[in-house]
């Protein structure tokens, strides 16, 4: 919501500057950004009162003195004579009608209805509308304003429970679906109550008689009907939070007087409904439990005078909260307001002592064969649980994102094939992949099991030993033999028939639940340790790689070590890694054969053949300046 | 004929694999509360609105319950869990205080955008015993961020709204670039909340904290993208070794 700083300083004598205003705000958890002389606060949901120049203006009161230097009209006003009825009390427990003629309709506005459009930029609608939307602005409570000439018959405040159809004031047609406030003229709904208005019964620039609607909503009423509808109404998002049910009276008799200083009045007359009185909440002073609760030491006359200045109520031992603090209910609540008050980033911090718990163990059956896999080149990867595969035992999603997110998986390797395709594009050779998550089944109840899903394809690792190893079921068989001599796993192999895939590698694949592994994992003796760093991420490349290998061939063995460090430090902008993929020692010709590749990538561009053999011909150079070591070819 | 006899290979240079970085963040503050004194309790990601809102004083008419904002499954007979409290629920209506739990997982929003997922992680803890006040509150919040992002690093508390805590606190953290970064949310138990457990809160009170796992995550490895996370894109895993 937006507020300007004038229109909250206009109201303060001490005139702070829009820091000083602004760090109070945060101090009082009112979030907020200032841009121009505006401030646009993020309101925490319980703080509806807030959502006004003078529901502001009453917290700041707690640092500065607020002159609210608002008029409004204070004669005797005749009585409304309105054919209305409430179906729905429980509802709208609290509702008044103030209908006013004027002689003629200003062209200009003055004073703070101007500033209001102004300084913050707004669009006017009509004279009626504009000083509406003016009060919601200044005193937290939305009214409605209906052409009075319009309104003929009776009028009906009901929650309806059939479907309607509606048009807004802003021309947008919708159907009411469930269960909705409304109020209906001759079985029509003319308004949306809480949230828009109807285009029937809608002020015009001509409106000169206007029937002006000050009602007090059951928040509960109202939640969720602008999002349901795709409404945007500042109207809704006051009456979701609370507005203040004690307010009527004041903004009528604001409104009237706003109306009188821009025109003549000819007729105006009031009628309030009070069907159920609004709750009033007392609570015990108790400064001790304050002091427990935030762990300071105040005394009682520091405490409640705080409170006076947020406009409670100080009675023989206990606190009345005002009517508009409707979330003020316990020694808790009053307790924020103190802390507030403080400033949380001025209470001490008092040390605090947890008893500490029986250690426990992260070296469970899930933790070992995680870094089991981590030590065979395994990485651990997390996906979403919602696909679109309505197996028979799918937990359905009643409302999915979309279509494509209709159900929860019923196993891992569906989503780990998805990732291991989407790195075989990336032109990995290379894929071994683990996730380990809680599964879900639909049955007579929800049933839950914990899986681990393995795959694998391609290349057993990237160095000479292992490089032109291909995965198969039998590598993994044998790998899991260590970690679980006696339990067989059955390993299975991944059609690629149906994937759109050139790669031919074998996918294996296993699915387990963890509570069917042994206990024989708890004696593996892992080698990778979590990092103690946590390293700063490189953005990744979407640019293809190129590969290219270089094969040597090395008489002098001393050598060897030399050229290793040469070309495994050798770096560049755009060799992105290098590794040794071959070597073999020749007894017969007494001669080393060492072979490594190297991957060559650009961050932001594809790399032309060119630029590629300009880095790999200074790497053929350099290696060649080694005596003893030779490229068969070159 | 070389002198030099020695042919043994070249080092073998095995390829490690990775923790993913969320679970490696998740485990690295789970470790860290328990060494503080938190017991870890775990639970299920699909809840009854029972255990995930009602027990946690968020009313029915709150927005978060709204079907644009939580995943319900089965016909509305459950739903996804939306945050990690309803496993503090549960473990405070098995074990009577003093307290001190912590649980961390998966947890599930009706959001999907640059910013927000579906699907993320959180580590919330609780402790509840005897004269627990915000102070103190204060005090193991210092700790935890300190032991996370160093000694130096500045960190305010502002005021702010959970149904579940009373006082609600937000803390940020001062980045490097001298802006304010929402790391976590705190307060002491709402009373409420220790009643619908069957704790007495004129004996205990209790404190909560709630950090979002992406978020640590991102801050402490520099992604600025949180679906990054999500791609199991090889290139991006293996840096976090």
């Amino acid at each position: 919501m937006k507020i300007a700083y004038s229109h909250l300083s206009q109201h303060i004598i001490e005139n702070p500057s829009i820091e000083q205003i602004s760090d109070r705000l945060f101090q009082l958890g009112h979030e907020h950004e200032i841009q121009n002389g505006i401030f646009d606060f993020e309101f925490t949901p319980n703080r509806g009162d807030c959502l006004s120049i003078n529901g502001l203006l009453r917290d700041l009161a707690i640092f500065y003195t607020v002159a609210h230097n608002q008029d409004i009209y204070t004669k005797k006003i005749d009585s409304l004579q309105l054919d209305f009825e409430n179906l729905s009390e429980n509802i709208c427990p609290k509702i008044s009608f103030l209908k006013l003629e004027i002689e003629s309709i200003p062209d200009i506005y003055k004073d703070c209805l101007n500033d209001y459009f102004t300084d913050l930029s707004l669009n006017r609608n009509n004279f009626f509308t504009d000083i509406s939307n003016y009060l919601s602005y200044e005193a937290g409570q939305p009214t409605h304003c209906y052409d009075a000439d319009l309104i003929e018959g009776k009028l009906i405040f009901k929650e309806l429970s059939e479907d309607k159809e509606f048009e807004t004031l802003l021309e947008k047609k919708i159907k009411l679906k469930g269960k909705n406030p409304t109020f209906l003229l001759n079985n029509e709904v003319i308004n949306l109550a809480g949230v828009v208005g109807g285009k029937s019964t809608a002020c015009s620039l001509d409106t000169k008689t206007v029937i002006v609607e000050c009602a007090y909503f059951q928040p509960e009423a109202i939640i969720g009907k602008s999002v349901k509808y795709d409404i945007q109404s500042e109207a809704s998002h006051k009456f979701e939070r609370g507005v203040d049910p004690e307010c009527h009276e004041f903004v009528l008799r604001r409104f009237i007087k706003l109306v009188d200083e821009h025109t003549n009045i000819k007729s105006m007359s009031l009628i309030s409904y009070n069907y159920i009185d609004a709750p009033i909440h007392q609570i015990p002073v108790n400064v001790q439990k304050i002091n427990q609760i935030i762990g300071i030491d105040i005394s009682e006359g520091d405490y409640l005078d705080y409170l006076i200045k947020l406009g409670f109520v100080i009675e023989t031992g206990s606190i009345k909260v005002p009517s508009y603090r409707s979330d003020i209910k316990t020694q808790n609540d009053l307790a924020e307001e103190v802390a507030r008050v403080i400033g949380y980033d001025n209470i001490s911090r008092l040390k605090i002592k947890i008893p500490k718990s029986k250690k426990q163990s992260y070296k469970d059956i899930e933790n070992k064969l995680r870094y089991f896999l981590l030590d065979n080149g395994f990485y651990e990867v997390i996906n979403s649980p919602f696909v679109n595969i309505a197996s028979k035992e799918a937990i359905k999603v009643d409302n999915p994102l979309d279509s494509s997110r209709e159900f929860l998986r019923t196993n891992v390797t569906n989503s780990l094939l998805e990732n291991l395709l989407f790195n075989e594009r990336r032109q990995k050779d290379s894929i071994k992949l683990f996730e380990i998550s809680d599964i879900y089944f639909s049955d007579v109840n929800i049933s839950k099991k914990r899986k681990l899903s393995i795959i694998a394809s391609g290349r057993i690792g990237l160095n000479y030993e292992d490089f032109s190893k291909k995965i198969n079921k039998k590598y993994l068989i044998r790998l899991f033999k260590k970690i679980l001599p006696n339990q067989d796993l059955e390993f299975k192999i991944i059609s690629r028939d149906s994937l759109n895939t050139k790669v031919t590698s074998e996918i294996i694949s296993i699915e387990i639940d963890i509570e069917s592994l042994s206990n024989e994992v708890l004696s593996y003796k892992e080698i990778s340790k979590p990092p103690k760093l946590f390293n700063q991420y490189n953005l990744i490349s979407e640019q293809p790689c190129s590969f290219k290998d270089i094969s040597y061939s090395i008489k002098d063995y001393k050598k060897t070590k030399e050229l290793q460090e040469l070309l495994l430090n050798y770096s560049n902008d755009i060799l992105k890694n290098v590794f040794i993929f071959d070597y073999f020692y020749n007894e017969n010709k007494e001669e080393i054969k060492i072979g490594f590749r190297f991957t060559f990538q650009n961050k932001n561009i594809t790399l032309t053949s060119a630029e590629i053999d300009v880095v790999y011909n200074d790497i053929i150079k350099i290696s060649l300046g080694i005596e003893g070591v030779t490229i068969p070819g070159i | 004929m070389p002198e030099h006899k020695d042919i043994s290979p070249p080092e073998l240079i095995k390829d490690r694999g990775s923790l993913h970085p969320i679970n490696h963040m998740k485990d690295s503050v789970m470790e860290l509360l328990t060494t503080i004194g938190f017991e870890i309790v775990d639970g299920p990601e699909i809840e009854t609105e029972k255990f995930n809102f009602d027990m946690l004083n968020i009313k029915k008419s709150h927005p978060a319950r709204q079907m644009h904002d939580t995943f319900y499954v089965e016909n509305k007979s459950n739903l996804l869990r939306t945050h990690t409290s309803p496993v503090q629920i549960r473990g405070m209506l098995e074990k009577k205080p003093p307290l001190a739990f912590i649980s961390g997982g998966k947890v599930y929003r009706k959001d999907d955008d640059a910013t927000h997922l579906p699907m993320f992680h959180q580590v919330e803890g609780i402790y509840v015993d005897e004269n627990v006040s915000f102070a103190q509150l204060k005090d193991l919040i210092y700790k935890i961020i300190y032991s996370l992002f160093g000694d130096n690093i500045e960190l305010r508390f502002r005021p702010s709204y959970f149904p579940f805590t009373e006082p609600s606190a937000e803390v940020d953290i001062l980045s490097k670039e001298g802006k304010w970064l929402e790391i976590l949310g705190c307060g002491l138990v709402n009373p409420i909340v220790l009643n619908n457990c069957n704790i007495d809160s004129n004996k205990y009170s209790g404190l909560a904290f709630g950090l979002g796992i992406e978020r640590m995550a991102m801050l402490k490895h520099g992604v600025t993208d949180i679906r990054e996370f999500y791609k199991s894109n090889l290139d991006f895993l293996s840096q976090f070794k």
